[in-house]
């Protein structure tokens, strides 16, 4: 029924969503991507942190590490590559 | 007697900051108070011409600071007689002719004597903005409820925030009812949640901020004008009364919902 009813009107899904919608859906996303831009040095101490802690459980390559907030369709995403060299000290620590 | 000053900015040009700066000066001497409103777009100055005072410039901004005259003498008094004072900008100098500090100095002088310095800043966020927001203590964005104008809002919120002028406060300018009940515009709420601020006042769309604008006389003296109105209750916040927010787009009853649900078949089209 409900979907007659959508048939006749001719509103799927994508045509519901009004322009205003959209207009904030994208802000949203925009505004995110300009904040995390503008504050480059955060995002240097944030990857610096989680380089700390990655190291706790495994040696890295320092020299390869990426941190980068991408935009992915409608979601922002932050991507990281990190070169690992060795997983020795994952062995060494005792099961718990 | 210990003034405030308070800078109207907005990064994106366009969206209203010098209609809004004539405005809230307007209404706020009208409330009683002794206001100086300044003209920081050395330049391409404006405000001069929405107030109706661009016959009677004799000196500006730059010559008060660069000492070629007495701050009375650019001060130039509104038409209505208000306790309202423009101090026009320079039209043939560039935005490097003044110094933030320059800027700072002249409104700590002026803020003995008034209740109220605004200064109204030049678009982009380039020099005009550094010495606008040099020398306020609070700071006013407008937008429209716009793609860019919002995103160019939140940046100057955090070039705000950058140099010590913390807690803006909002003017949502141009709000049209009918386009945020067909879903053509962001609503107040919409603005309010993406940019994270304050708001402090909200302004319909009016054409007799229009028509105010080419008479040259500020659209709050116009009594049967929603966007006047909208100024004088900015303007009552800004003086510290607590005025409750007009909703600008209510709720439509039934037969608006009516005629809305007929109205969005139309819509359909523009999105498939």
């Amino acid at each position: 029924m409900r979907d007659l009813l959508r048939w006749l009107f001719g509103l799927s899904e994508k045509n519901i969503q009004t322009s205003s919608e959209i207009a904030r859906q994208r802000l949203r996303l925009v505004l995110i991507q300009d904040r995390v831009e503008l504050a480059p040095d955060m995002m240097q101490q944030m990857k610096q942190e989680i380089l700390e802690v990655v190291s706790r459980y495994m040696v890295v390559e320092e020299d390869f590490v990426e941190f980068e907030v991408r935009r992915l369709e409608d979601l922002v995403m932050l991507v990281s590559n990190i070169e690992v060299k060795d997983v020795s000290v994952l062995m060494a620590a005792p099961a718990q | 007697m210990t003034g405030k000053t308070i800078v109207i900015t907005s990064g994106k040009g366009g969206v209203g900051k010098t209609t809004t700066t004539a405005n809230i000066g307007a209404g706020l001497a009208m409330r009683g108070h002794s206001v100086v409103v300044i003209d920081t777009d050395i330049g391409l100055r404006n405000l001069d011409v929405i107030m109706g005072l661009e016959n009677r410039i004799v000196y500006d901004l730059v010559n008060v600071i660069e000492g070629k005259c007495r701050i009375r003498q650019a001060m130039i008094q509104d038409k209505q007689g208000l306790e309202l004072y423009l101090i026009p900008a320079a039209q043939t100098r560039d935005k490097d002719s003044i110094e933030p500090a320059q800027l700072r100095e002249l409104c700590a002088e002026l803020e003995q004597d008034y209740d109220y310095v605004l200064i109204d800043c030049p678009a982009g966020i380039e020099r005009g903005f550094k010495n606008a927001t040099a020398a306020a203590q609070e700071a006013i964005i407008v937008t429209t409820p716009e793609v860019a104008s919002i995103r160019d809002a939140d940046r100057v919120v955090g070039l705000l925030e950058a140099s010590e002028l913390h807690r803006p406060r909002l003017i949502i300018n141009r709000i049209s009812a009918d386009m945020v009940r067909r879903g053509d515009m962001m609503s107040q709420k919409d603005v309010e949640s993406l940019l994270a601020i304050e708001v402090i006042g909200l302004v319909p769309a009016d054409e007799r901020t229009i028509s105010a604008a080419n008479r040259g006389v500020p659209v709050v003296h116009d009594g049967r004008s929603t966007a006047g109105a909208a100024f004088h209750r900015i303007a009552a916040r800004i003086d510290g009364e607590e005025v409750p927010m007009v909703d600008i787009a209510p709720r439509p009853g039934m037969f608006n919902k009516l005629r809305d649900m007929v109205s969005m078949k139309g819509r359909a089209y523009s999105h498939a």
